[in-house]
């Protein structure tokens, strides 16, 4: 117990061909969390992920896995596992086979391997299946198999690529409360790679937000949640994203910056008492609330949540209010100022 | 009009079907036949074995098999390790000049190996395997139709599932034989086929490179059997020209269904 993160990335960059795939990668991640990288398609999700994994090698920078440098070793070498998004089951082997296919190449004894795939199958709720051909299973049952196979050696680290991505929705809600509950039982460190930022806020003690190869914030859910760094992870997180506004078009700023403020802060007030002045562009009803889209020269993404079914038609005025400790405020490019 | 072209196209497939295999049939029937009734084409004469035990008693036929057998047997173990090895060299790895070999590879397909034939042999005295089983089956082990196919086999595999082994902790050789040759299973059976029925049948190299009876394939020993100089007798060679094919056929026959369907799933046609 030295105290050092259990896995160390140092300006990580690897590059396609002179072209940019991550940049600038740095990252401390502690035993026993739960770290999702987030971010939009072709960020270098993936790419980080399978640099950890020793699937490639950076071409700078440095990576360090319980204390040992592991830069350049090869992925059977770094003592971890991996989930794949289509769950990469070998289709010759059964489900057992599948599960303990990593043992057998370790050459780990008979009795322990059918000791620890029954604890893996048991885990994951796989019992009865053991025979069947990866082709005889449902895409829920496969990605139970990938489980299994990921933590039958258990292995302290555990790298998943959007294992529920190919589930349907319902499917996804429950099997994302298993791998969570999975994590913190066996207690060892996840690193998730996903584009859903329900699933990263959900399950993650750490987000990892990228754009472009490169890391915007890292932070826990509530940090990039209520402390976004800057534009982009204002308007990444939250459902509806935070609403950007021109500091110029509030009374009692000057301009030259750009204020956030989310759908929940934002309230409609009686005509002539608001701080801007906006027409309806859309009404969604959700169910418990309806989001109102609003709009308003120099802004975007503004909207107001309001309670329970109340549609407004498109076209309407309204007028809204926010307070002035809820705002967020962005220089002008777009990153946080200090003290907001 | 369809249905009458399909009448056709049925009847040409039949016709053409029976011109191939009646050399065969005729062979059969005269095999269970006195040579004169064969040759007089006597349908209704008796049949009778005699042709089979007179041919069996004039050669070492048990020999021939054996020789044939082990020749094929040595011929796909040497196909299946190079062709596999070297199909994966081709599909999954990098390396300085690989399109360039590669090419050069299935440029051997162009070739016939006939003309190679002075080439082989001096190539195989100088190993010393002339007149071995090992020297017969030598030149074909590196089948550049077989390297071709297991690199295509190789190269549909999904690329995570190599990833997801690697991860596992095999190194390369754990990934080509737990991950690449299982699943290239139906190419081996199919290729097995077309390697095994092509060298059981196979003549003329055999003929030059082997000398005596310990290293003769049954071709060989059946063209010796039936030579003019032993006495033309239409019955006896065609019985001992079925006890050569009996075995080959019998499991085409047998296992009809098993090798379409690798022929299938290899993708060959
Ligand atoms: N093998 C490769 N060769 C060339 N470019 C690559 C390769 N792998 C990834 N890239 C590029 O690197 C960038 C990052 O890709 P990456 O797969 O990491 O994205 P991602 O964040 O996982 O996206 P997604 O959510 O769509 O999976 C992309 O622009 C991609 O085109
Ligand atoms: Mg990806």
């Amino acid at each position: 117990m030295t105290g050092a993160p259990f896995v160390i990335l140092k300006d990580v960059a690897k590059r396609w061909n002179g072209q940019l795939g991550v940049e600038e990668i740095s990252l401390d991640i502690e035993e026993g969390t739960f770290v999702a990288l987030l971010g939009p398609s072709g960020c270098g999700k993936s790419t980080s992920l399978r640099l950890l994994a020793g699937l490639e090698i950076p071409d700078e920078g440095q990576i360090l896995i319980d204390g040992r440098d592991v830069t350049t070793s090869a992925a059977s070498d770094r003592n971890l596992s991996m989930v794949f998004q289509s769950y990469a089951l070998f289709p010759h082997l059964s489900v057992a086979e599948n599960v303990v296919f990593g043992l057998k190449v370790r050459r780990v004894p008979r009795a322990e391997r059918a000791e620890k795939m029954a604890r893996a199958l048991e885990i994951t709720g796989l019992q009865g299946y053991e025979s069947r051909k990866p082709g005889e299973l449902s895409g829920g049952q496969r990605q139970r198999v990938a489980l299994a196979r990921a933590i039958v050696a258990g292995q302290r680290l555990c790298l998943m690529d959007e294992p529920l991505s190919n589930l349907d929705a319902k499917l996804r809600n429950s099997v994302r409360k298993d791998i969570k509950k999975l994590q913190r039982d066996l207690g060892i460190t996840v690193v998730y790679v996903t584009h859903d930022q329900t699933e990263a806020m959900s399950m993650a003690d750490k987000v990892v937000l990228m754009k472009d190869g490169r890391i915007q914030q890292v932070g826990t859910p509530d940090d990039l949640y209520n402390r976004p760094v800057n534009t982009f992870v204002a308007e990444f997180v939250g459902a509806p994203p935070m609403a950007l506004i021109d500091s110029s078009t509030v009374d009692g700023f000057e301009p030259g910056f750009t204020l956030g403020v989310r759908a929940e802060h934002v309230s409609i007030v009686p005509d002539g008492k608001g701080r801007l002045s906006c027409t309806v562009s859309e009404a969604e009803f959700l169910g418990s609330e309806t989001l109102i889209g609003l709009n308003h020269a120099g802004t975007t993404g503004l909207s107001v949540l309001q309670p329970g079914l109340s549609l407004m038609p498109e076209g309407a005025h309204v007028d809204v209010t926010f307070d002035d400790h809820n705002l967020h405020k962005f220089n002008q490019e777009g990153e946080r100022l200090a003290g907001t | 009009m369809s249905g009458v072209s399909r009448h056709i196209e049925a009847a040409g497939a039949i016709l053409l079907a029976l011109i191939w295999i009646s050399p065969l049939l005729f062979a059969f029937w005269a095999a269970f036949h006195s040579t004169s009734d064969a040759v007089n084409f006597n349908v209704t004469a008796p049949w009778t074995l005699d042709n089979f035990r007179t041919a069996w008693d004039g050669a070492p036929w048990m020999r021939y098999f054996l020789n044939t057998f082990l020749l094929v047997t040595v011929v796909l173990i040497g196909q299946f390790i190079l062709t596999t090895l070297a199909g994966f060299a081709f599909a999954k790895l990098e390396f300085p000049g690989k399109n360039l070999v590669f090419i050069l590879v299935l440029m051997q397909l162009f070739i016939l190996p006939e003309v190679l034939i002075v080439e082989n042999y001096a190539m195989v005295s100088r190993l010393g395997l002339f007149d071995t089983i090992l020297g017969v089956g030598m030149p074909y082990m590196a089948s550049a139709f077989g390297i071709f196919l297991m690199r295509q086999s190789f190269k549909s595999v999904p690329i995570e599932l190599h990833e997801a082994a690697r991860i596992e902790g095999c190194g390369l050789l754990g990934i080509l034989w737990r991950v690449y040759v299982p699943l290239a299973k139906p190419t081996y059976l199919a290729y097995a086929l077309v390697s095994v029925s092509t060298h059981w049948n196979n003549f003329l190299w055999p003929l030059i490179v082997t000398n005596s009876p310990e290293t003769r394939p049954l071709t060989v020993g059946l063209s010796i059997f039936g030579a003019p100089e032993n006495g033309v007798d239409i019955s006896v060679i065609s019985a001992a020209t079925m006890m050569s094919v009996a075995p080959l056929l019998i499991a085409f026959l047998l296992f009809q269904r098993q090798f379409v369907q690798a022929f299938l799933r290899a993708g060959i046609k």
